[in-house]
């Protein structure tokens, strides 16, 4: 599905990732954990092809394409989905334009035909009922004016919506309540399967209680520096980060 | 003064009415204004020198051509074609509390009230209102009794032909809690030169919804103003949705008259081609503890000029006001042009007053965001773009009429992205 | 609590001190002939006089400006004397030592570093006074770094290839009435260059001084920052207190060539006429300055003085990448006017602005912004900032804002912000809750609210901004 080897990228002057290795199969969930200023954020932003990074070797492999030649847009269209950690708000464009815009592009990419109106609605209306939002934030503008754990669970429900093969979920948990954050997590399980990968970006053990992870890795200063199972992540959430000799650094890396 | 308005005084009968002493009063300080130049402050970004240009043979006058119907919206209709009316007010079925009368046939007793009205409400400075004081032929009052609510809004066309000059004014009075909608449409693409003005008083608790389409394009030259004066309690929405042409300018004032009252403006201009708009909005809090929320957009391609200017006076009485001032801007095009100038001219200490304006291109986090649900880079652009106009379009209270302009602007925002 | 305030802000003027100063003053009155005799005066060759002359023959055809937010009686320019000098700089005194003491306790009794073994440290002064320079310190140690730093006079004697390259290339002779009749009848005034890749090694100022009656104060100030350079220039401004309304119309032209930063700080405190609005300067500046390529321009500017300012610090960004800066403080208070701001020309591409505008009025004073944000055709990525924050004290002044923007770039961003506030009720409880009285609270909201200015002077000058403030705030709320 995807393979990272020896990825050197920066952002501005500063180098943030320096070397780093993964490889994720189809229905795998990898967990990444690591201190601020790791370079989480950078991964699933360089990842989603967000402008700003450079890349300064190294490969991404994503199914059969060479990632980092793609422009966002086909990453997306051929199945890579970003959760993002601060959605952005779009007033003015609603929540069902963007996403019936964004599912039919898609869909033209796998070459099928685009979705009629009243078929669109139907799936939208199914995946807003399963996060829990109500239905009138179909009409309303693109988490505008939501909460934080509304535009969270907005992002779930496109997610579901675009059913992707790689979902990349950053920091999905940040800010969560724990019911927001169960309901966040229940909507990830629902789209688990033999095909589709998962890679959770996040700061807490937490979040991997509810989304349990068949390998967790710890990000420290650019690099994959250990991993293992998901009892890597208790551990880490018991002893911190110094077992591993790392201490948190203070840059941010979005 | 200018040759195009000696000629249109000349060729203007004498009216001889009622209005006679308002008219010359116009006329007075009409002859006494210098015709504007660039330098002149109201006058900086807009040239008059289209008016100059005109021909002066008129060429036979066309017949009315057909006015779509708002789809579910069952309007109260007023057509106007060259400033002439043409509907038979005799026949509208109006509901009990409601007059809409022609000044012409105004009984005298209501005269009185007019005349009042009457090139009162719209301030003397501006010079095109002056014209239609003297020039406006065929003037409907509307009165909406206290208490009166009317059900169905009243829509006002107003439509131009080639070579047409034509002057139209429209008066309207709500009284005390009396509740209406109007919406004013503008229609003529070509060679022709329309000033319409109207003034509307509304009394203590009044409520109005206003719309004000100034969708004249072309070649049209279009000089139009709306004047609000709003009493106690007061309580105005209006969105004016404005396309260019070879020469468009609407003024609008809001004078808050009355303490408590609340005025929502909404504008949004679309210009495509070689438009030019011109808009310039002056809210004049002149009573305590008015509010006032003003959001301007536009969007500009191709080789248009958008010009707006939007002033805020809060006067030395007008303490507790509240009042805010936004205009954002989107630049698509290296031909095009973008004036803006929001002023601020406060008098009172206790207040709340803030204006904002920006000239942008789409934010790149907002154009990441759609493109990484795989939706291309000029779609995105697409809607992002009309989004801006639309979040405004949301706004207001007559979705009927939102639902039905929604389209035909999608349309001309279309036309725009393709050059 | 608005009759407290009111009561606070009656201050006196602490530079209104009258200097009797014997000197040689021009009758009244403008015409060839007088211009003819300042260069004269001055001992300036033949283009000088041309140039002068041909500005004057603009300036007739001229005409007052009015769109400003100002009422001031109209100006009688021939009741103007256009030259006055203390009679003990006649001989050109060649130092410092040379100087009449009189004029020099002048400039200590305001505070000015005369002495150059006593001086704040790092700071070189030139001294005008009324038409003249009266005396420059630290010129010799300024030399040394190849910096110039002369009275402009002297500069047209001694550097005219300089002068005559960049006298009126920012700001053209008749660029507008005032700077028109500035250039017919400047005398004097302060010239600057730094030579390529020079940091001028000690801040420049000058200090204007009006004393005499009935003149106006005409002065030129040219600064020349070459590639790479770096110069902090700082002036400061007072005039004795008199009933009767005095003209001030100076020009400033900056030149930042490529990679060169002029940082310019003005603290002006022109005599601003009593409570009723009698007497107090008359203050119409054109400043100007232009960036080449990577150069950088920053305007800071503190407004105390001036019965009315009319007054645009700007910058033309004609080269790509350069930078322009607009801070500024405008306090007004009695019958004070100030219509004040910046123009900010975006020529070249990734060009960018700030302008941070604080207006504070009080009393029946009025303060207005005004400033003009360009963007030209061929401003690529350019940006700019602007954010304008009004300060009521009191509901009887006014705050105006009126900020013009023009866009004729796509790819160009511009973002205007401005906001009006009082010092709240809320505001002084919580600070006399504090146990701090009303008047130190309200100069400590003001200072407050005008800290993202002064953070932008040099060090010495924002302690005295800060005070400056804090007397004209004085004896206010009680």
């Amino acid at each position: 599905m995807l393979t990272i080897d020896n990825l050197h990228a920066r952002v501005g002057q500063q180098s943030i990732l320096k070397g780093l290795n993964l490889q994720i199969k189809p229905g795998e969930v990898h967990a990444i954990m690591g201190p601020n200023g790791a370079g989480k954020s950078t991964l699933s932003y360089l990842l989603s092809g967000r402008d700003g990074y450079e890349v300064e070797g190294g490969s991404v492999q994503f199914m059969d394409d060479d990632l980092l030649e793609m422009e966002v847009e086909d990453r997306a269209r051929h199945g890579l989905f970003l959760a993002f950690q601060y959605p952005v708000e779009i007033p003015g464009v609603s929540n069902m334009e963007f996403m019936k815009e964004s599912v039919n592009a898609i869909r033209e990419q796998r070459g099928e035909e685009p979705l009629s109106a009243a078929e669109f609605l139907k799936k939208a209306k199914e995946a807003c009922k399963q996060v829990q939002l109500p239905l009138d934030f179909l009409k309303r503008g693109v988490n505008e004016g939501f909460s934080g754990g509304e535009k969270k669970r907005n992002e779930i429900m496109q997610m579901i919506l675009l059913e992707p093969k790689l979902c990349i979920l950053d920091e999905s948990d940040s800010g969560l309540d724990i019911d927001a954050l169960q309901v966040v997590a229940s909507g990830v399980n629902s789209q688990r399967n033999s095909e589709r990968s998962f890679l959770v970006i996040t700061h807490y053990q937490r979040l991997l209680d509810y989304i349990k992870p068949d390998f967790v890795h710890i990000l420290a200063n650019g690099k994959i520096v250990k991993s293992g199972d998901a009892s890597l992540a208790l551990k880490v959430e018991k002893e911190g980060y110094a077992f591993l000799g790392i201490e948190a650094t203070e840059e941010a890396s979005s | 003064m200018s040759a195009w308005l000696q000629q249109a005084l000349e060729r203007s009968q004498a009216n001889q009415d009622w209005l006679t002493p308002s008219r010359n009063r116009a006329l007075a300080a009409l002859q006494s204004t210098p015709w504007p130049s660039r330098r002149t402050e109201g006058w900086k970004y807009t040239s008059l020198s289209a008016l100059e240009q005109l021909s002066a043979e008129a060429p036979a006058e066309q017949p009315l051509s057909e006015i779509p119907a708002i789809e579910g919206l069952d309007c109260l209709e007023l057509v106007f074609l060259n400033g002439q009316l043409q509907s038979d007010l005799s026949t509208l079925q109006l509901p009990a509390g409601v007059r809409i009368d022609s000044m012409a046939s105004l009984p005298p007793e209501q005269q009185v009230l007019a005349t009042t009205q009457f090139a009162n409400i719209k301030p003397e400075r501006h010079l095109f209102g002056l014209v239609n004081d003297v020039l406006a032929q065929d003037i409907v009052f509307i009165q909406l009794d206290d208490g009166c609510h009317l059900p169905q809004p009243i829509r006002i066309v107003h439509q131009s032909t080639e070579g047409q000059q034509s002057h139209q004014r429209v008066l309207v009075r709500l009284g005390h809690k009396a509740k209406a909608s109007l919406i004013e449409q503008f229609l003529g693409n070509q060679s022709s030169v329309t000033t319409a003005f109207t003034e509307l008083d509304l009394a203590e608790d009044a409520e109005l919804d206003h719309y004000r389409l100034a969708l004249q394009s072309g070649q049209a030259l279009h000089f139009g103003g709306c004047h609000f004066c709003l009493h106690h309690r007061a309580q105005l929405n209006s969105t004016l949705i404005g396309y260019g042409s070879a020469l468009s300018r609407t003024d609008i004032d809001i004078i808050h008259n009355g303490e408590h009252a609340h005025a929502k403006l909404n504008a949004i201009y679309l210009l495509a081609e070689s438009e030019h708009f011109d808009l310039h909005s002056t809210i004049e809090h002149a009573k305590p503890n008015g509010t006032t929320e003003e959001n301007v957009r536009g969007i500009v391609g191709d080789k248009a000029n958008a010009v707006f200017n939007g002033r805020i006076h809060i006067h030395r009485d007008a303490q507790k006001t509240l009042a805010e001032l936004n205009n954002r801007n989107l630049l698509l095009s290296r031909r095009g042009q973008i004036n803006t100038k929001p002023e601020l001219e406060i008098y009172a200490d206790d207040v709340q007053c803030a204006h904002g304006a920006t000239v942008a291109e789409i934010e790149e986090q907002a154009l990441y965001y759609l493109r990484s649900r795989g939706i291309s880079r000029s779609q995105a652009l697409i809607m992002l773009n009309f989004g801006f106009i639309q979040e405004l379009v949301n706004q207001m209270p007559n979705q009927q009429l939102a639902a039905w302009l929604q389209p035909q602007l999608r349309a001309r925002f279309k036309e725009m992205e393709v050059q | 609590m608005t009759e407290q305030i009111d009561q606070a802000l009656s201050r006196k003027y602490e530079a209104g001190f009258v200097s009797d100063i014997e000197s040689e003053t021009f009758a009244a009155g403008l015409d060839e002939d007088v211009i003819r005799r300042i260069s004269a005066m001055k001992n300036e060759p033949e283009w000088m006089l041309e140039w002068r002359l041909r500005a004057y023959h603009s300036w007739l055809k001229m005409e007052e400006p009015e769109w400003a937010h100002l009422h001031y009686p109209k100006i009688d320019y021939q009741a103007i004397s256009y030259y006055s000098a203390p009679k003990s700089m006649k001989d050109k005194p060649k130092s410092l030592d040379e100087v009449d003491p009189e004029l020099l306790r002048v400039y200590e009794k305001l505070g000015i570093p005369v002495h150059e073994q006593e001086v704040l440290a790092g700071v070189a002064v030139d001294m005008v006074f009324d038409s003249v320079s009266v005396a420059t310190t630290f010129r010799e140690k300024l030399k040394e770094a190849g910096v110039i730093f002369c009275p402009i006079s002297e500069a047209i004697q001694n550097y005219p290839e300089l002068v005559k390259k960049y006298l009126g290339s920012v700001v053209p002779r008749s660029d507008n009435y005032f700077a028109a009749l500035n250039s017919a009848v400047f005398t004097d005034g302060s010239f600057v260059y730094i030579p390529k890749g020079v940091r001028c090694p000690m801040e420049l100022s000058t200090y204007f001084r009006i004393n005499e009656q009935n003149t106006g104060q005409f002065e030129r100030t040219l600064i020349v920052a070459d590639e790479g350079s770096y110069v902090s220039y700082l002036e400061g401004c007072t005039a004795p207190q008199r009933d009767e309304n005095q003209l001030h119309a100076a020009v400033v032209e900056l030149v930042a060539m490529d990679d060169a930063k002029i940082k310019y700080s003005t603290v002006q405190n022109w005599y601003p006429g009593d409570e009723d609005g009698k007497g107090g300067i008359y203050n119409f500046v054109t400043k100007r300055g232009i960036c080449h390529t990577n150069a950088h321009i920053s305007w800071t500017q503190v407004e105390t003085g001036s019965a009315v300012t009319w007054k645009y610090p700007s910058c033309v960004l004609k080269g790509d990448n350069s930078v322009g800066e607009f801070y500024s403080v405008a306090l007004t208070r009695g019958r004070q006017q100030a219509d004040t701001g910046t123009k900010m020309i975006h020529l070249g591409k990734n060009t960018r602005s700030t302008i941070i505008s604080k207006g504070i009025s009080a009393g029946r004073s009025n303060n207005s912004y005004r400033g003009l944000v360009h963007m030209g055709p061929k401003a690529d990525g350019a940006r700019n900032f602007t954010e304008c924050d009004s300060l009521l004290i009191g509901d009887r002044c006014g705050a105006h804002t009126f900020p013009y923007i023009e866009s004729r770039n796509p790819t160009a961003k511009v973002e205007h912000e401005a906001t009006t506030s009082k010092v709240s009720e809320d505001q002084l409880f919580l600070c006399k809750q504090r146990g701090l009285d009303a008047e130190k609270a309200v100069s400590m909201i003001v200072n407050g609210f005008c800290k993202e200015v002064f953070k932008e002077l040099p060090m010495e000058f924002a302690v005295e901004a800060g005070k400056l403030l804090e007397i004209s705030l004085e004896g206010s709320v009680g």
